[in-house]
């Protein structure tokens, strides 16, 4: 009898996760973490899945387990501030935990803000920074306060990180890096696209991470950063509901690779990071 | 699923990428891998070097692999004869198995105008030639919206139209113009097909992954789980485009 030929995996031929992403869009040995969204509408555009249940529907199509998130209006409104992220976790208690922006530019509503963070470790993971758009350096004494807080208590920071970047270029995330040891400091893009500082940075901070947000639709940046930084320093981000999650994770699955590697970057790392039990969503 | 990628080069850019795809075997090699069936494909050297010369670079690459590649050259106004008149260059491309035009205003100094490319693009409009247009850093919206004003029926590919805010850009064009059409490397939005096909319907995206500069999965696996019908994707896959590319 002729053995019946073995269908080729698209994308990914002869990877079982590709094969289980691919027929089923999702996989059982990988569930998925998502360290970084951000839900709600924003200014600069229409995005038709940015309601935080419709981010949660998109989030288990592919056998997620968590997404971490910082609201559009904690970005972009202080008034507002973190009380949307908030109402978010409490309503989705599951699959969403938040980071606590913040933005120097308001010193009062930070303070305030950390002064409530212990009570509030259901809710929050870490913090979010965005330098660039809130036009303060890192390395500013207003951000002082919050890079003190992170790194008494190990948590992650997630930073906006961009080349040539006055604000989060690599000049001012190596100052951070070097100075708050005792932080998980996650940098969003990777100095998008200086891949080589990125791995540098990483290589070198055993706190250092790279989220490979907006980072993997680059073909062979994320092998680049593979090789040189290693995939255990690797973590997944989509921006979402800015760029879909089966977009994101075709991309990675386009490395070369392997699919170790990708166990790393799409869950395990994270995992460790945040301290994840088996149990705990 | 068979997939027809719109948007895809060969060569070497003249600022490097992580992973350049220098030739045609390379290429159809990934394709092969990714299990991409047919590509309309482009050289970097239309763009970067010469068009005349990117041209003919490109039809002697895809000349042995018609079954798989199709070629898109790169079009330029012929107030200086840097290419043959609009019949004659038409009558080339059928030769060279190149069903397509793209253009680079911002790389090759011109505006996209009816004063510039008026005859090459009426000859277009007559045969049905579709022109691709690299928004992002070449064409832009305004050129865009002054081109389709003033040829309404011109088959136009809305391409490199990357996420960050171009929803409220290109949604016109595609409300518009019974002829425009949005190909989908750069076009990732979480939502974004089942939303474009709910509101503008599945003929007007077209498979495309941006290749070597992109990866292929993303937008393979991003078209497999869309919440849309089996019928819708397969016409986005393929095709749409290959309809679009029958004109002869």
């Amino acid at each position: 009898m002729k053995p019946t030929p073995i269908k080729p995996t698209p994308i990914r031929p002869g990877s079982a996760l590709a094969a289980e992403f691919w027929e089923q869009g999702r996989s059982a040995s990988c569930p998925v973490i998502n360290i970084h969204a951000h839900p709600g509408p924003v200014y600069s555009g229409y995005m038709p899945n940015c309601r935080p249940a419709d981010m949660v529907r998109e989030l288990r199509k592919v056998g997620g387990r968590l997404m971490c998130v910082a609201p559009h209006s904690a970005l972009f409104a202080p008034e507002i501030g973190n009380a949307e992220a908030e109402s978010i976790v409490e309503e989705f208690p599951q699959e969403i935990r938040a980071y606590m922006t913040i933005n120097p530019q308001y010193p009062e509503l930070m303070l305030r803000d950390l002064a409530g963070f212990d009570k509030k470790r259901h809710i929050y993971v870490g913090f979010k920074l965005l330098p660039d758009y809130h036009r303060v350096r890192l390395s500013d004494r207003r951000y002082q306060a919050v890079f003190e807080f992170a790194d008494e208590r190990g948590l992650p920071v997630i930073s906006h990180t961009y080349a040539n970047s006055p604000y989060n270029g690599e000049a001012e995330v190596e100052k951070v890096v070097a100075r708050y040891s005792g932080l998980k400091f996650i940098m969003a893009h990777c100095l998008k696209a200086n891949w080589r500082a990125a791995a540098a940075i990483a290589r070198q901070y055993p706190h250092a991470y790279l989220d490979l947000t907006a980072v993997s639709g680059q073909w062979g940046a994320v092998d680049y950063l593979c090789t040189h930084a290693g995939s255990e320093k690797m973590l997944f981000g989509t921006d979402s509901p800015w760029y879909g999650l089966h977009q994101a994770i075709g991309q990675l699955l386009s490395a070369d690779i392997t699919d170790d590697d990708i166990h790393n970057i799409l869950h395990r790392n994270a995992e460790r990071l945040l301290n994840l039990t088996d149990s705990e969503g | 699923m068979r997939f027809f990628d719109v948007n895809c080069f060969i060569g070497l850019p003249t600022v490097a990428i992580q992973k350049p795809v220098k030739t045609a075997g390379e290429l159809l090699e990934r394709m092969d891998r990714a299990g991409i069936e047919k590509a309309l494909v482009w050289h970097v050297c239309q763009r970067d070097y010469a068009v005349a010369e990117g041209n003919r670079l490109l039809a002697e690459a895809i000349a042995p692999h018609k079954d798989c590649l199709t070629g898109c050259w790169a079009v330029l106004p012929n107030q200086w004869g840097e290419l043959p008149p609009p019949q004659e260059f038409c009558e080339q491309m059928v030769k060279a198995n190149v069903k397509a035009l793209r253009v680079f205003p911002g790389m090759h100094n011109f505006l996209l105008r009816q004063e510039t490319l008026g005859p090459m693009l009426e000859v277009m409009v007559k045969r049905r030639i579709p022109l691709i247009l690299p928004i992002t850093g070449e064409v832009g919206w305004p050129a865009a919206f002054d081109l389709l004003r003033t040829y309404p029926k011109l088959r136009c590919i809305l391409s490199n139209v990357n996420t960050c805010g171009t929803e409220r850009q290109y949604a016109p064009l595609l409300a518009g113009y019974s002829h425009v059409y949005l190909e989908m490397s750069e076009f990732i939005l979480d939502g974004g097909i089942e939303a474009v096909t709910a509101r503008f319907g599945a003929e007007k995206l077209l498979f495309g992954t941006g290749f070597p500069r992109r990866g292929h999965g993303g937008a393979m696996l991003a078209l497999q789980h869309a919440a849309i019908s089996a019928a819708e994707k397969a016409a986005i896959a393929a095709g749409n485009l290959e309809t679009l590319l029958n004109w002869e």
